[in-house]
């Protein structure tokens, strides 16, 4: 397989976009992107494109995308992955570029949650990962998912919702200097400790808030990358693991054996090991879940990830910095555009060129999980070619 | 002569002085479903597997969940009777409850519920036998019209208002016309005060007035310790029963709680897949699990290739155990439009098999179940779907003491008064 380098990115803000569909943000996700690279993009040369949407507000998805970009006479593949869409979508366009079918194709990502009235959606978005007879009329709400996983892993671990508080902390810290988030302020343990109840044991402050935005990336093979940048990222590894559906099968639910199984067949393909890891995008829709991934994704042992927030290991600054963007908790969480948004940042990381900068990052790590937790998504970058 | 086999009584756990009151997820057939339940257990013999023989059901109430759609399936699958004994769906009160009974051939499970939004609420159910257990034998019946409380089809209810008027030519003329030989023990359908005043002796108070009060009052005679003169009236109408003795009775009653305080969010209707819902409707309602005709492995809800085995060779319904422990759980507290919050969700291990179950939490308040905590599984009305009851299980936890509920605990048993 030949080598694969991100050559451009670029993404909207996140936000609650009232005033702009579907139709706006991919242009203008595409077009940052296009702006973005280095010696410049004839949007002629794309020969391909993966577009990563959960749902549709304005027609049918590839449609949309290839009107709305000028890009009608490529095709374009939808990508629909629960909330891993984002990473899947740059896996599968990575295996396209590699396998020698194309030099250059496209990635997006989106999502336009507000688009529908806050009640409808809720049921609308809920049908998407529920069995329709057994799970969907209990009120299985998306929080609640993942607050199942993570109750059990407050009753095994030492972790406590002091350490929850402690990620949705740093994670606001971060998203501060990022002109892209959507949750641009700081907060204290207490005030997270002290907000609202959403689905014990998540406050208000444990969860993403609902998000509209869009995403891009260019791939383009090692045999062309020269004419695009002299700085590219790589891609070394992508995986993509699963797991029953429904919760009452998933016999331990400490852990989410899809981010092992995904970060296992990453690593694998990268040659490389959660040690080498330098700053990653971890999938911290729920402030627990970015606990427990640290461990499934190999970066603390078994109920060990508390260690990592309490002692600032995973603050920018510290030896392994995770979600340096604010992460899906305050950068905002469009579920297909996430993915995307996560290498859209990591590819700045990696050039040196990010809001929040992560000192001499070399090599990163994006993740998914979602399904609500029945699958993940993983995508190393590193500037090293290996 | 026919005879009482056994009677079952449920009441919610909700309430105050003035009776209970249905919890978010109950209706009729839900108490009608833990009445029955009592009432079987109560008449099988200690030991024995097999549950007594029920050939017909009459369900006795005025708040019929669905007047078009159909109501039997549900309540035949929720008691754990098959599918081909007859239901008799009868709108009716107190009389038409004793109606029923006397009379009534062996085999009979008559089940009178009372499930208005107001309250008192609960149900009774009394399984009629050939021999074992205490003679009925109907007294007389008189049917008479005097609506000082009614309510259109469709409609509100309205009240005209006269308890005098009720008391003196409602009650009092339908008493008369009976021309009883001697006083009851028990009367059903009157207030407390009312129904001593009628009564030999002194006479348990009853916690609801309509349909279920009547067997209530069956019931009530475990407290008497004697048979009697039993008397079910309602408005101008009355109907006397004679019972000779004491009945077995099995008390699903558990201690009075304070109603919660709920959000009710307005919202679009939940969907509901009518395909789906007939597809899982028995493993769902009976509670059973789907076993690997190859290996055996039990799977909620039943799929076609087992977990353990991949066998695809097909799987047979098996009853699951009702009771278990906490494996996780949580509450939900952001507003869900269609669906009363605060509620909690667990996922329970089933004790004795393989088999996890994802339910909501019923009968305790939001919030006050714990990991490792014990309780059984109920029937309960999951959700109301685009209009459809959605039955499922719920677990009930073991009795527990809550802080907040001492207020309610106060009021006493939830006696009409």
């Amino acid at each position: 397989m030949r080598r694969v380098a991100v050559v451009g990115a670029g993404m909207t803000a996140f936000g609650e976009h009232f005033g702009l569909g579907i139709k706006e943000l991919l242009p203008m996700a595409v077009s940052e992107m296009a702006a973005h690279v280095d010696k410049g993009l004839d949007r002629a040369d794309i020969q391909a494109a993966w577009f990563g949407e959960l749902t549709t507000s304005d027609g049918f998805p590839t449609g949309i995308l290839a009107d709305t970009c000028g890009l009608l006479d490529i095709p374009v593949t939808r990508v629909e992955n629960a909330c891993a869409t984002g990473n899947d979508a740059v896996r599968n366009a990575t295996f396209a570029v590699a396998s020698g079918a194309f030099d250059v194709v496209l990635v997006v990502g989106a999502d336009k949650v507000r688009e529908s009235s806050a009640r409808s959606t809720f049921w609308e978005w809920a049908g998407l990962t529920r069995d329709m007879a057994w799970d969907y009329p209990l009120g299985l709400v998306a929080p609640a998912n993942f607050a199942l996983h993570v109750a059990r892993y407050l009753h095994e671990s030492p972790a406590t919702k002091e350490h929850l508080a402690m990620v949705a902390v740093k994670n606001h810290k971060h998203a501060v200097p990022n002109p892209k988030a959507q949750l641009r302020y700081e907060i204290t343990v207490e005030q997270a400790l002290n907000a609202p109840v959403v689905v014990a044991p998540f406050n208000l402050y444990d969860c993403t808030p609902q998000s509209d935005g869009a995403a891009a990336l260019l791939l383009v093979s090692e045999d062309v990358v020269e004419r695009y940048t002299d700085r590219p990222v790589w891609v070394r590894g992508v995986g993509l693991g699963l797991d029953r559906v429904m919760h009452q099968h998933k016999k331990d639910m400490t852990t989410f054996p899809p981010t092992v199984k995904a970060s296992k067949a990453a690593y694998a393909m990268a040659g490389l090991g959660p040690e080498d890891i330098d700053v990653a995008e971890v999938h911290d829709c729920f402030t627990g879940v970015e606990l427990i991934s640290y461990e499934d994704l190999g970066f603390a042992e078994k109920f060990g990830a508390y260690k990592l927030i309490e002692n600032g290991v995973t603050n920018v600054g510290g030896a392994k910095p995770v979600n340096p963007s604010g992460g899906l908790k305050a950068k905002g969480h469009p579920p297909g555009a996430t993915g995307v948004a996560q290498c859209v940042e990591l590819f700045e990381q990696l050039r040196g060129e990010a809001a929040n900068q992560v000192d001499g990052a070399r090599t990163a790590l994006a993740h998914n999980i979602g399904g609500p937790t029945a699958v993940s998504a993983v995508t190393i970058l590193s500037s090293q070619r290996g | 002569m026919t005879t009482v086999a056994a009677v079952g009584t449920y009441l919610p756990p909700w309430g105050s002085a003035r009776g209970r009151v249905l919890g978010p997820d109950e209706d009729a057939v839900t108490l009608a479903v833990a009445a029955a339940r009592a009432a079987l257990e109560q008449a099988t013999p200690a030991g024995s597997a097999t549950a007594p023989d029920v050939r017909r059901v009459v369900f006795v109430t005025r708040e019929l969940p669905l007047l078009v759609g159909g109501n039997a399936a549900a309540l035949l699958a929720g008691i754990g009777l098959p599918d081909d004994v007859p239901v008799v769906e009868q709108v009716g009160g107190g009389p038409a409850v004793f109606d029923s009974l006397g009379g009534a051939e062996a085999g009979t499970l008559v089940i009178g519920v009372d499930a208005g939004e107001s309250g008192p609420v609960g149900a009774a159910a009394a399984l009629l036998a050939d021999g074992a257990g205490v003679g009925v034998e109907p007294v007389g019946r008189i049917v008479r019209s005097l609506p000082v409380h009614s309510r259109e089809n469709g409609g509100g209810a309205r009240d005209y208002s006269d308890a005098r008027l009720e008391r003196e030519r409602g009650v009092g003329v339908a008493i008369e016309r009976l021309e009883l030989t001697d006083k009851p023990v028990v009367v059903a359908g009157l207030p407390a005060k009312q129904a001593r005043a009628l009564c030999a002796g002194v006479p348990p108070t009853l916690p609801t007035t309509g349909a279920s009060a009547a067997l209530f009052a069956v019931a009530a005679l475990a407290e008497v310790g004697a048979g009697g003169l039993v008397l079910a009236v309602e408005q101008g109408s009355a109907t006397a029963l004679r019972v000779d003795g004491v009945p077995a009775v099995r008390r699903d009653s558990p201690a009075l709680l304070a109603p919660e305080k709920l959000t009710r969010t307005p919202g679009p209707d939940i969907a509901i897949s009518l395909a789906a819902y007939e597809r899982a409707f028995d493993a769902k309602l009976r509670w059973d699990a789907g076993r690997c005709d190859a290996c055996g492995t039990l799977a909620l809800p039943p799929r076609r290739r087992c977990l353990n085995c991949g066998s695809e060779d097909g799987w047979t319904l098996t009853p699951l155990p009702r009771t278990g422990e906490v494996y996780t759980v949580v509450t939900v507290h952001v507003p869900v439009p269609g669906l009363p919050t605060p509620y909690s969700l667990a996922i329970v291990q089933l004790d004795d098999v393989d088999v996890r179950a994802l339910v909501k939490v019923t009968g305790a308040p939001a919030g006050t179940v714990q990991i490792g905590d014990r309780g059984r599984l109920v029937l309960r009305r999951v959700a109301v779907r685009s209009g459809i009851p959605d039955y499922g299980y719920a677990l009930y936890p073991d009795a527990a003491e809550y802080p907040d509920a001492a207020t309610a605990a106060d009021a006493g048993e939830g006696a009409v008064r």
